[in-house]
């Protein structure tokens, strides 16, 4: 008889984000993982009941962590540049502290092979009021979600990437997300969202 | 989650060759018919295509002959 060990059970889940990182979801095979783990394959699968819903555990539950470190502190009632800024400061902190995981999720976004309808409910809650009363108040303009979010926060991923990443432009110095650098973004965003 | 799995607290491994979800159709009826098997699942998408089976006991023979009974190769998986 097998027993479960949380332990040996995290370990596997945090090597096999890191192979999707570093090798992409064709990448990840239970011997690979189970190398990489220091287990064998037949331990991976007294976890988990196959390579799918191994992949798909592993975005359910990066989304709950994420959901969480993400509305921490935030009230979404709060004014539109208040409250965008404990977001940037929030999702910033998480993706720094976290970086693979931020890849990952990324990752996901563009797999069919993760159902992203499993998404943490008082997340998305919490972030459509944020908007939707921003939008009531006349604090920004009314958008399609598509376009709200890539002005929002397609801006703070870009610069957590370059960050993380070292590099940024061909020729430039590596690019250092500090404080001054995200106030000056965040001006220019919520600029862009005001009616 | 735990729950479950202390509640089955068998879990078998095998490798097999069933590797077309025709082949896992194909073994459904007899994995079902089994009434010490709990839950059975195929894994396709992985080279071993590993029959995991939940089960009330922890005796790999009768499954591996099931198996190979109906035609595809079956080993026990170990660590």
């Amino acid at each position: 008889m097998r027993t479960r060990d949380i332990h040996k059970e995290s370990l596997i889940r945090e090597k096999a984000i890191e192979i999707i990182v570093n090798h992409g979801f064709d990448g990840l095979s239970m011997h690979k993982l189970a190398k990489s783990a220091g287990v064998s394959v037949a331990t991976i699968y007294i976890y988990f009941k196959d390579r799918e819903q191994l992949i798909q555990q592993l975005y359910t539950e990066e989304n709950a962590k994420m959901a969480e470190a993400t509305l921490l502190n935030f009230n979404p009632e709060s004014h539109f540049d208040e409250g965008l800024k404990v977001q940037w400061m929030n999702r910033m902190r998480y993706c720094l502290k976290n970086p693979y995981s931020m890849t990952f999720m990324e990752q996901v976004k563009h797999s069919p092979l993760v159902d992203r309808s499993s998404i943490d409910q008082r997340f998305l809650h919490a972030m459509s009021t944020f908007v939707h009363k921003a939008i009531e108040r006349k604090e920004i303009v009314s958008l399609p979600v598509e376009i709200y979010w890539s002005i929002a926060f397609a801006p703070l991923y870009q610069l957590v990437k370059f960050h993380i990443s070292k590099t940024s432009m061909p020729g430039r110095p590596p690019f250092i997300f500090d404080e001054e650098k995200i106030n000056q973004t965040l001006e220019l965003v919520i600029k862009a969202l005001k009616p | 989650m735990n729950d479950i799995y202390q509640t089955h607290d068998h879990i078998l491994v095998f490798r097999t060759n069933i590797n077309r979800k025709k082949h896992v159709r194909t073994i459904s009826p007899l994995l079902n018919g089994c009434d010490t098997i709990k839950k059975w699942n195929v894994d396709l998408s992985d080279i071993d295509n590993v029959l995991r089976i939940e089960a009330t006991h922890s005796d790999c023979a009768p499954v591996i002959e099931l198996v190979k009974q109906a035609g595809y190769a079956c080993e026990e998986l170990t660590d």
